[in-house]
């Protein structure tokens, strides 16, 4: 019995900072059963036709996270993504190494970046020196207690969602998607004592820094859903120590300000947010707005429909809308 | 040149584990590894991890149903000690953090695994070995070591019978480095991937087991290679024992049970040796579905129900969805045996002791034998974790009173030779060629059944494909990410291992465990209950035998 196949061209990025003057695209073609995983491709391709290709690639079952790259353009594992649909939704397959982090060599980056934010989040059980664990006994924990950990243990670190985050690539101080899922992991596990001073400790140190894109949530390949945990993280932030940090006291400030008149009341907003004193750095820019739309200034007219929004805000409860 | 006072190999379970144990020694460590050490292969341990920790179990059931997986090749006296381990650092690992599945109680969740009596197996989810490795690797990123990670082992030093220390380079520069050690710790993994349809990574090239054969370690029982019964057609994706644990059943072309008729107690439930056995049997007797990709059998899961099936075997149904396109909800998954454990290793003692003073060796790279010529699913986790700590604390006590290490200005230079050869070369064969061709020779020669004209013709190209390979050329000519490099490094590795594998299961003249002769279709017991021991010698494997270690359990016919 033989197998369909489809002809697949590959381009795939080719660099060796040092040596090539800049990166470029080899192109290869090959004829593949539509369900042959990139990786496959890319391993026959070094082992017929030219071996110095080089990526990072080991169990090819999706479970080692070794082969992230962007496939066309998008942030995935080569082990599991299958020519046939790619090649019926862009003709071809274009393979790049992962962004924000530099490149080594061809597909291969340098992941110390990713690494050292993962360390940053300090992830190992930290506890309470009163209440040691059970000797020679496990912990007790529910399974109800092991759901709250959502799909976190599922993480594989392979930074795909750190290639996709757009929030990574802007601002250093945001330690990226795969750590704040990997602290929430810590957050909600019962053995761990040191809750509260993470919570803290992440407020000022990255957690609002999250764009709310959700790409890596899309990017994820084990479906950890780390935006999703990130919301959590700051709900429970906020829970823990009040909104005290600038992004915090935004997101109350817009739940809030929201909630009157279903229109942003945008001088309020940022006076709530940067505080009475922290707004002064803002007046010259504030000024600058309010010469070209005046309107900015008034407070908002309520908007039709705002019973049914504050229908919503109840339903949402004491936490509603942020 | 780089020194340290214990330097591990390999950064999976079992070489963390030493790592840990020779750090809490007071020891200088570092942990040299071919990947990141969450990318270690350990990782994708699926099932569970075995401990006698239920009312009903006992340690005692454990030891026996281990020696008598082993088919009595184990030995008793470390299966005892293995399975007392168990419960202990079973527990210490949930201290360390790991995310256990539970029972409604709050305990942790056992699940049954094949050749146990009870429910023995503890799990997470079915990425038992992840959830273990991850729990590891941050209570080992709170202690002080150094990590080379991303460096290819290249040769160990070893004068007079100990230990100095290994040459290894970082991949990301290709500079070779001397690391002195007053005791090295081989956590290296198994050689796999002299199978082509295996579901070991790409990365399980036995390379700390070649370096310490090459070096005059004695390897023990090579030829008892285990192959895993249900592996996803084609790809040869691991699809856990846990699926059987469930409730998953086997089925043949005609529909019918077949396990029934080969293990008729347990069924599904039977041995690994046993289940592959059988698959490959109703294959090859045509009682198999046929396909592009050879004879295949049926798992199904289906009648469990969405609920159970996604939520205790999550990474299994995205594994059969992805890889295969079937949906284990709704239709049967393609199954067939592949290459999975490798029993045999560099041979030690319950110390992780191996022939070379300052060596040890731990996890699936050794061979202590609690496997003996079959392991038992949920067995190879706590393997790594038992030994691997004993590994680091032999090799600490070691290295606090051994002489300094004597590194000579040549080692580098012997170490690196070979590899300056393959780069040097104006034509030559690219070793990726020789891997597959080996693969090919051993799943045809080598594999589930075995005889001995076979095992000639097996021998014969494996020898034939080693004096190819002295003509290997790497094309590659960069020094950073020089992969191509690093296949020629591991296909010497492979090859090496191959010839070992082969001489051993020719030699061999009976039916054990997972080693079957179809020309010997009886376990020998007056002739055969003992170890095969394998050094190098100047033209290929010299053999010699060892008893097997025994205590009280009297070896009778291994029936399930």
């Amino acid at each position: 019995m033989a197998v369909d196949t489809v002809h697949v061209p590959l381009e795939v990025y080719r660099f060796q900072p040092g040596t090539d003057p800049a990166p470029s695209f080899r192109r290869y073609e090959l004829d593949l059963a539509p369900h042959t995983p990139v990786l496959s491709a890319l391993l026959r391709i070094r082992a017929e036709t030219d071996p110095t290709l080089s990526l990072r690639y080991s169990c090819r079952s999706a479970i080692c996270g070794s082969c992230a790259m962007r496939i066309n353009a998008k942030s995935r594992l080569a082990c599991e993504t299958p020519v046939g649909p790619e090649i019926e939704r862009h003709g071809r397959i274009v393979v790049e190494p992962m962004a924000n982090q530099p490149v080594v060599r061809d597909l291969v980056v340098d992941q110390s970046p990713f690494w050292r934010d993962y360390r940053s989040i300090e992830p190992h059980l930290k506890l309470d020196p009163y209440h040691p664990m059970p000797e020679g006994k496990p912990n007790p924990m529910t399974p109800a207690e092991v759901a709250r950990f959502h799909d976190t243990p599922r993480c594989i670190s392979c930074a795909a969602c750190y290639s996709a985050c757009p929030a990574v690539a802007a601002d250093p101080a945001f330690p990226g998607p795969m750590a704040l899922a990997k602290l929430y992991r810590f957050v909600v596990d019962p053995r761990d004592a040191a809750h509260q001073d993470r919570l803290v400790r992440i407020q000022t140190e990255g957690l609002w820094l999250c764009l709310r894109c959700h790409l890596c949530t899309e990017a994820c390949p084990k479906d950890v859903r780390p935006s999703e945990r990130i919301r959590d993280l700051k709900e429970m932030a906020i829970a823990a120590q009040g909104a005290t940090e600038r992004g915090s006291r935004h997101a109350v400030a817009f739940a809030e300000n929201l909630r009157g008149a279903g229109l942003l009341n945008e001088t309020k907003l940022v006076r709530q947010t940067f505080g009475v004193l922290g707004t002064l750095p803002q007046l010259p820019h504030g000024i600058k707005i309010w010469r070209k739309k005046p309107e900015v200034a008034h407070r908002p007219r309520p908007i039709e429909g705002r019973e049914e929004l504050e229908q919503i805000y109840r339903a949402l409860g004491p936490e509603g809308g942020r | 040149m780089q020194r340290h006072e214990v330097v591990v190999v390999g950064a999976g379970l079992a070489g963390q584990r030493a790592a840990l144990a020779a750090v809490q020694a007071g020891r200088d460590v570092a942990i040299v590894s071919k990947l990141h050490p969450l990318r270690s292969h350990s990782g994708a341990a699926q099932g569970g991890i075995n401990a006698a920790v239920g009312a009903e179990d006992s340690v005692d059931t454990h030891i026996f149903d281990t020696v008598k997986g082993s088919d009595y090749l184990g030995d008793q006296d470390a299966i005892e000690f293995f399975c007392r381990e168990a419960g202990p650092i079973v527990v210490e690992m949930e201290h360390f953090g790991t995310i256990f599945s539970r029972s409604d109680d709050g305990s942790l969740a056992r699940r049954p695994f094949g050749g146990a009596h009870f429910p023995r197996t503890i799990y997470a989810a079915d990425r038992t070995g992840l959830a273990l490795l991850q729990a590891l690797w941050e209570r080992l990123g709170s202690e002080n070591l150094t990590l080379y990670d991303e460096w290819d082992l290249t040769r160990l030093v070893v004068r007079d019978g100990r230990v100095h220390g290994l040459v290894a380079f970082d991949r990301t520069n290709g500079e070779f480095q001397e690391i002195s050690a007053k005791a090295v710790v081989l956590a290296t993994g198994p050689a796999g991937r002299v199978y082509g349809r295996t579901t070991n990574a790409h990365s399980c090239t036995g390379d700390g087991i070649a370096a310490a054969y090459e070096s005059g370690a004695a390897l023990k029982d090579m030829e008892f290679v285990q192959f895993h019964p249900t592996a996803l057609l084609e790809s040869s994706i691991l699809i856990t024992e846990g699926a059987r644990g469930e409730g998953g059943l086997l089925k043949n072309a005609s529909g019918e049970r077949f396990m029934v008729r080969y293990a008729p107690h347990v069924q599904e439930l039977a041995s690994r040796d046993v289940v592959s056995r059988a698959i490959v049997t109703e294959i090859k007797e045509g009682r198999g579905f046929s396909g592009p990709y050879g004879g295949y059998v049926h798992l199904e899961l289906m009648h469990l129900g969405k609920e159970r099936i996604e939520s205790r075997l999550t990474e299994i149904c995205d594994f059969a969805r992805r890889f295969a396109g079937i949906d284990p909800v709704t239709e049967p998954i393609p199954v067939y045996p592949a290459q999975h454990y490798m029993m045999g290793g560099i041979g030690t003692n319950v110390r992780a002791e191996t022939n070379v003073r300052g060596l040890y060796a731990a996890g699936e790279a050794a061979c202590v034998s609690i496997h003996g010529a079959n392991r038992l699913g949920g067995n190879s986790l706590l393997e790594t974790l038992v030994f691997g700590r004993e590994a680091g604390i032999a090799a600490a006590a070691y290295a606090s009173t051994a002489p300094t290490p004597e590194m000579h200005e040549s080692d580098l230079d012997e170490a690196t030779a070979p590899l300056r050869a393959w780069s040097s070369r104006a034509d030559g064969e690219d070793p990726s060629t020789l891997r597959t061709e080996l693969q090919r020779t051993m799943e045809e020669y080598v594999g589930i059944f075995r005889d001995e004209a076979g095992l000639m013709e097996g021998l014969r190209r494996v020898r034939e494909l080693r004096r190819r390979f002295e003509k290997v050329r790497v094309v590659d000519r960069s020094q950073v990410y020089n992969l191509n490099l690093t296949d020629a490094l591991e296909t010497g590795h492979l090859l090496e291992l191959a010839e070992v594998i082969v001489v051993g299961a020719f030699a061999r003249t009976e039916s054990r465990g997972a080693h079957s002769r179809t020309d010997y279709p009886k376990r020998d017991d007056a002739r055969w209950m003992r170890h095969t021991i394998a050094r190098k010698g100047p033209s290929g494997p010299v053999l010699d035998y060892a008893p097997v270690g025994f205590t009280k359990y009297e070896p009778t016919e291994r029936v399930y």
